[in-house]
């Protein structure tokens, strides 16, 4: 095919979240190194939640990431309470569904329409789009984000690291009225999304599919705040208890960096594709009558999934707005003691796990977190390994741009990963 | 007349017949664990049986063994919330194209009806009228909202842990000032009609005539809560003995202690302390000036570009109680403390001002006197709605000081200020330096964003003025006698209208000696009329700098060495920094002069510049309304002070 | 020509800069009223160079690479505004700062050998001056648009260093550590948050720092007498904003047995 050497690299990465860079190197038509390296600064929160109570760990956890915090709170409380024997009321589960539901309506809708859009319609940005006729657009996203971020500050108080859940429930639950005030926006923020779902549904996706193996939560309903399973392609369903031991984070000797793969050694997709794969027939039915038929195998597609997930957490969000009768009290009580907790909840961008053991003393021993961007990174480095062959008959600067609208379509939360991640992963392909 | 009862279960007709009048009901209600008020449906929401236990920094409800419904004590709330609320929009501004547009923000003004206001509560309202409605200035939404407000009083028959009403003289009784008043007998109220409103509202009730014996058993339980109040303290002496021992190690001890939280003061039903804030969107076309509640325990509080004249908390918790329980009879003519207990139980560490006092008290030096209330003065409405007028000249006096001429026609006396304001940015207080009746001067210096701004104007541009504010330079009392004026930098400004008024009438003021200093030959201002001062017969102009080129001619050094030779008839003016006014005056003195016939113009954080806002206060003073100009012997004690 | 503005990131969880993208009425009346010339998160078209007219800088400076970055944001900036705990304090991985380095690493890296990073997580402000700290983790989405708008119009911010009482008296919450005992650091805390914490029945936390003149010693000894034990008083004042003076000092004041 093509002689001598390719390079497609970009150092600074944008509409990402935190800091990365990507090199794709191909000599005579094989690839001889794929690197998505990330130079953001590692932060050690595993370390810091050693040694404090376990009531600090939600505030603690959530300072992870900006965009995800409820996520990490939410993990952090069903492992905690687990390791208590904890079971919250209905109320607590369906408000931290609701919660939940903020988060996603809200991180997504930044990726679907700041971050990813503008690749679809050829601009550098959300703000240079709505400045060149996209005004609607935007304006149409900024609404729906703004209706998740409202249900995040009406339970939370603020929608970056808010501060009413705690270990057993949250410290005070919303009236009725509270909640019920934010329904007519949910309903028309609802009709918007649709309307957004179709729109994204007709744009033009870059041809890429990969058999991809997909790990997500499993459950009676749409796996987002609770799940006791997890499902693997081709492997059925595990019990969450045996995440770490399938899901193998390891350090690889050629790398530096800690890396999720499967206990087999292959590679494998977190995150909305992931979720919609394992779990289309559990869609609420607004949201399943606008999906496309499962699996979607396409990342450059993963756009439509999100909007169908904003669809869901819109519709579920009303429904349980509608639903809600406090019963109950805000929390359940219990003494921290010697013992052990696992759990996970689907993040916006895939499965998060956390583990934490109780000391005699009450207080955290140790901690292990397993963010969905980790688990994505190994994945993302052999899809562009495995787009090299289309690659090689584009124009560089194209080419380039692809690789880089690509690892975007993962929505990489580089802020998330870098807890645990290395300065610079290299890992030279075979 | 004879007294008359309305049954406990006939308390629904009293909000029925409230609605039917037009009012909102507010009153108790049990919400999060703790008796807040709030709006109210009717008798149900009213905290029936329940009690509160407090102490310093704790409150709890409880209980009782009995349905009582208003058998507490007052809680966090106050009707300071509804009538004074703490966030509230003054004044609107619209800039577009050059023109510049104030109007006065929509207030709501809903008529409300407060139910259960015990003694020293009214007494608190009583106490913020006299801020905000009985004044020179008069607050428009305060004094709409506080007209609309119909007020049920309540008796205290039981004295809660930190009351001291009785020791206030504000309680356990209502005596006065309501509309209709209830005394809870149990199963039924005895009722007092105050007001041609309130027996408007008692019509419409069922009431009956009250078993005898009612009225004794009121009198014989407010006894009773008398005789139990939860604190003690006295009173009468206060203000000269706080005053008189503003050194007191006290002082150190609860600073110690204190927080500096201001809780105690957003808790209290009296303090009246705002912050004026600027808002605006993004270009500054539109914009608009909020207040919000603030304290006098926050460095904002006290604090003008490049000075914060109350550092530390000792300086804070000293100027909260010495003014609440001194400045305030001089201020207003009655005491801002009633003895409702809320400052000690909302104290997160529990400081107790009765403990506090009781310790100054307990090793005290002598009290000192106290200044007398203003006299009363015909109220003047909507004063913080700017006028729009333009800068007609601009001239550069110096590198950062420049003088607006703006096209203004008002009558001012020398030594006045304005407040000089550009809507997206801010106000300050600038003193007049000059004016004509058609136009007015103002020498600015640009220290910070807002005078940075005032004093970028060009002619044309249009700006917000409020005033004149404030005292004046005494000329009368000057007239026939030898002035001596002393002036630091800018300090000049303020002076300069004086001085020409003194040089227009010649007759009245045969001798002006003015003493100038400034930091260095550049910083001059007006030297075209110190030129034209000098060459009066009846002059004599002396300026000094600090620090001089090789071609200067005049002394160097500071002002205060050229004050010599003082006649002892003198009348003596002083303006600048404040340790050059204080070394100044201290020269005259020195030379002969007594401290009453030396004026000083003083400087704070003046924000409303009409005695609401609370900033600018000087001991007993606001600086915007008994100041600028002060006769030096009223606040020599307080000028050596620190932290004031 | 609109003014230039740039948005930095040190390390940090980039919650300062989703506050910004979560001003959904006004973002678009931002990138109108200004040219967002840097801003990586939000748009592909960037300009590290500069010159900038206001620069927002997020998370603390934990890496060699992180401190050219900085002095060059200072030099090309003509108003540098640090917003949030990391960039202002160093943040809650500051928390590292009374670690062993070489502890800390080896707890979650087996490799700690080929991490670069600083041995302390370090507020902007040590490396170069900065024109306003705008504080809170992560800050008030109205204080930053606060701090825009002051800047754009000439202003000075209305953020004040009083303290989280304030705020939480003039919503008329209930106050949480006198009326139900639940330790509060609001007396302390600078506001800005709008007291969500007693808001939703909880004591602050002090996610947005020291205020001006907290008292520290006061309100630990005050936690103290309502028992809680020395060690988790220390614990409370050494979170988010640990590494700031007052709140360090009082930590490891209460630290000692």
């Amino acid at each position: 095919m093509t002689d001598g050497e390719r390079t497609f690299r970009v150092d600074l990465m944008t509409r990402v979240e935190g800091e990365g860079r990507f090199e794709l190197r191909v000599r005579d038509g094989v690839v001889e190194r794929a690197v998505l390296s990330i130079y953001e600064a590692p932060r050690f929160f595993e370390a810091f939640v050693r040694g404090r109570s376990i009531f600090e760990v939600p505030d603690i956890v959530a300072r992870i990431c900006g965009i995800c915090p409820v996520a990490y709170q939410m993990s952090a409380v069903r492992a905690l309470e687990e390791a208590l024997g904890l079971s919250p009321t209905p109320t607590l589960r369906a408000l931290r569904r609701l919660f939940y539901c903020g988060e996603w309506i809200s991180s997504h809708a930044l990726h679907v329409f700041l971050l990813h859009a503008p690749d679809f319609l050829g601009f550098p940005g959300a703000l240079e789009m709505a400045a060149a006729g996209h005004r609607d657009l935007v304006e149409r996203g900024l609404r729906i984000k703004k209706v998740g971020n409202a249900i995040l500050e009406r339970i939370g108080g603020r929608a970056v690291h808010p501060i009413s859940a705690r270990v057993g429930g949250f410290t005070r639950l919303p009236t009725p009225a509270e909640l019920g005030a934010l329904r007519d926006d949910v309903a028309r923020a609802l009709d918007e999304a649709e309307i957004a779902t179709r729109w994204a549904a007709g744009l033009d996706f870059p041809a890429f599919e990969q058999d991809y193996v997909f790990v997500s939560l499993v459950g009676d309903a749409y796996p987002l705040e609770w799940a006791d399973e997890f499902a693997v392609s081709g492997r059925g369903t595990l019990p969450i208890a045996d995440f770490e031991r399938v899901c193998v984070e390891a350090q690889v000797p050629w790398s530096n960096a800690l890396q999720a793969r499967l206990d087999d050694g292959r590679t494998y997709l977190t995150g909305p594709l992931a979720r919609f794969a394992h779990n289309a027939a559990r869609l609420h039915p607004r949201a399943a009558a606008l999906a496309p038929p499962a699996p979607v195998r396409n990342p450059h597609a993963s756009i439509v999934v999100r909007c169908v997930e904003i669809v869901h957490a819109l519709a579920e969000a009303l429904d349980l707005i509608e639903a809600y009768a406090p019963e109950g009290p805000a929390y359940l009580e219990a003494a921290p003691r010697e013992s052990t907790g696992l759990g996970a909840t689907e993040a916006p961008r895939g499965l998060l796990y956390h583990r934490y053991a109780i000391g005699p003393d009450g207080l955290v021993r140790e901690a292990a977190i397993v963010p969905p961007t980790s688990q994505n990174q190994a994945r993302i480095e052999q899809d562009l390994i495995g787009m090299a062959p289309q690659l090689l008959t584009m124009e560089h600067e194209r080419a380039t741009r692809l690789c880089e609208q690509l690892i975007r379509a993962y929505d990489p939360c580089i802020s998330c990963a870098t807890h645990f991640l290395t300065l610079d992963i290299e890992r030279v392909t075979p | 007349m004879t007294a008359q009862a309305l049954a406990r279960d006939d308390l629904g007709a009293l909000f029925d017949a409230l609605r039917a009048e037009g009012y909102r009901v507010v009153g108790p209600t049990l919400r999060d664990d703790a008796i807040v008020l709030a709006d109210l449906r009717g008798p149900e929401d009213l905290p029936a049986g329940w009690t509160v236990r407090q102490g310093p920094g704790t409150y709890r409800v409880e209980r009782r063994d009995d349905e009582a419904l208003f058998g507490f004590a007052v809680g966090q709330h106050s009707w300071k919330g509804f009538l004074f609320p703490s966030r509230e929009r003054l004044v609107e501004m619209r800039r577009e194209d050059g023109a510049l547009e104030h109007r006065p923000a929509a207030r709501d003004a809903a008529p409300l009806a407060f139910l259960g206001v015990r003694g020293c509560d009214l007494a608190a309202i009583e106490v913020q009228d006299r801020t905000f409605m009985r004044g020179r200035h008069v607050d428009p939404g305060y004094d709409a909202r506080r007209r609309a407000a119909f007020v049920v009083a309540v008796d205290c028959l039981e004295a809660g842990d930190l009351c001291f009403c009785a020791s206030m003289g504000t309680g356990p009784g209502v005596e006065r000032g309501f509309d209709l008043r209830l005394t809870e007998l149990g199963p039924r109220f005895l009722v007092a009609v105050g007001s041609a409103r309130g027996a408007s509202v008692a019509a419409r009730l069922p009431l009956r005539a009250a078993p005898a014996g009612d009225e004794r058993r009121r009198r014989d339980g407010l006894d009773d809560a008398r005789a139990h109040m939860g604190r003690t303290m006295q009173a009468d002496d206060l203000p000269g003995l706080l005053f008189g021992n503003l050194d007191h190690p006290r002082w150190d001890d609860v600073a110690a202690r204190c927080l500096a939280c201001a809780n105690c003061t957003l808790v209290c039903p009296t303090c009246f302390c705002f912050s004026v804030e600027t808002v605006s969107d993004l270009s500054g076309t539109e914009a608009r000036r909020d207040r919000a509640w603030d304290s006098c325990f926050t460095v904002q509080h006290g604090q003008i570009h490049g000075a914060t004249f109350r550092p530390r908390i000792k300086d804070r918790y000293r100027q909260w109680l010495t003014h609440k329980l001194g400045a305030w009879v001089s201020q207003f003519g009655v005491s801002g403390c009633t003895g409702c207990g809320r400052c000690i139980a909302w104290c997160p560490v529990g400081i107790d001002l009765t403990e506090e006092v009781a310790a100054i008290r307990a090793t005290s030096r002598p009290a000192v006197a106290m200044p007398p209330p203003p006299a009363p003065a015909p109220a003047v409405r909507e004063p913080m709605v700017p006028a729009t007028a333009r800068v007609t000249a601009v001239r550069r006096e110096t590198d950062d000081v420049v003088t607006l001429r703006i096209a203004h026609e008002i009558a001012f006396r020398p030594g006045q200020f304005h407040m000089l304001g550009l809507p997206a940015i801010g106000e300050v207080p600038i003193s007049i330096a000059g004016g004509d009746g058609r136009s007015v001067d103002h020498t600015i210096r640009a220290v910070g964003a807002v005078s940075g701004a005032l004093a970028a104007l060009e002619p044309g541009h249009a700006l917000g003025i409020r005033g004149p504010f404030g005292s004046a330079w005494p000329l009368e009392a000057c007239v026939g006698r030898p002035v001596v004026v002393v002036a630091g930098g800018v300090g000049l400004a303020p002076l300069r209208a004086a001085l020409d008024t003194m040089a227009a009438r010649p007759l009245d003021y045969p001798s002006v000696r003015l003493l100038y200093g400034a930091r260095t030959p550049a910083d001059l201002l007006f030297t075209d009329d110190l030129q034209r001062w000098a060459a009066d017969p009846r002059f004599a102009v002396r300026v000094t700098v600090d620090h001089a080129g090789a071609d200067w001619r005049g002394d160097v050094g500071v002002v205060t060495r050229l004050i010599t030779d003082v006649p002892p008839d003198a009348v003596a003016l002083v303006c600048g920094p404040e340790m050059m006014m204080g070394f100044s005056v201290r020269a005259l003195c020195a030379a002969g002069l007594p401290a009453e016939r030396a004026y000083v113009s003083m400087e704070r954080n003046m924000a409303c510049a009409v005695a609401h806002c609370g900033r600018c206060q000087l001991g007993p003073y606001f600086v915007c309304r008994d100041g600028p100009v002060f006769r030096f012997d009223r606040i020599a004690r307080l000028f050596d002070q620190e932290g004031f | 020509m609109k003014p230039r503005l740039a948005v930095i990131k040190l390390a940090s969880c980039d919650g300062c800069q989703v506050t910004l993208l979560d001003l959904e009425d006004e973002l678009l009346a931002i990138g109108e009223a200004l040219d967002v010339a840097h801003f990586t998160e939000a748009s592909s078209r960037f300009d590290p160079d500069g010159p900038f007219d206001l620069t927002l800088i997020e998370g603390s400076v934990s890496q060699p690479r992180q401190i050219p970055i900085v002095r060059h944001a200072r030099a090309m900036s003509k108003r540098l505004v640090a917003i949030g705990a990391c960039a202002n304090t160093g943040g809650l991985q500051a928390l590292r700062n009374w670690a062993n380095h070489e502890e800390y690493l080896s707890l979650v890296y087996a490799r700690p050998e080929y991490i670069e990073t600083l041995a302390e997580s370090k507020p902007v402000s040590e490396l170069v001056p900065v024109d306003f700290e705008l504080n809170g983790c992560p800050p008030d989405r109205h204080q930053l648009l606060e701090v825009i708008t002051a800047f754009l119009v000439g202003r000075r911010p209305n953020i004040r260093s009083e303290s989280v009482c304030l705020e939480c008296k003039r919503a008329g919450h209930v106050c949480v550590h006198v009326a139900y005992g639940i330790p509060c650091l609001g007396p302390v805390t600078q506001a800005g948050c709008g007291a969500l914490c007693p808001g939703k029945r909880r004591g602050c936390y002090s996610c947005f720092g020291p205020r001006e003149n907290a008292n520290t010693g006061s309100l630990a000894d005050d936690l103290e007498r309502k028992g809680l034990p020395p060690a988790e008083v220390a614990r409370r004042f050494r979170l988010i904003y640990g590494w700031a003076p007052p709140f360090r000092a009082e930590s490891a004041r209460r630290e000692k047995p």
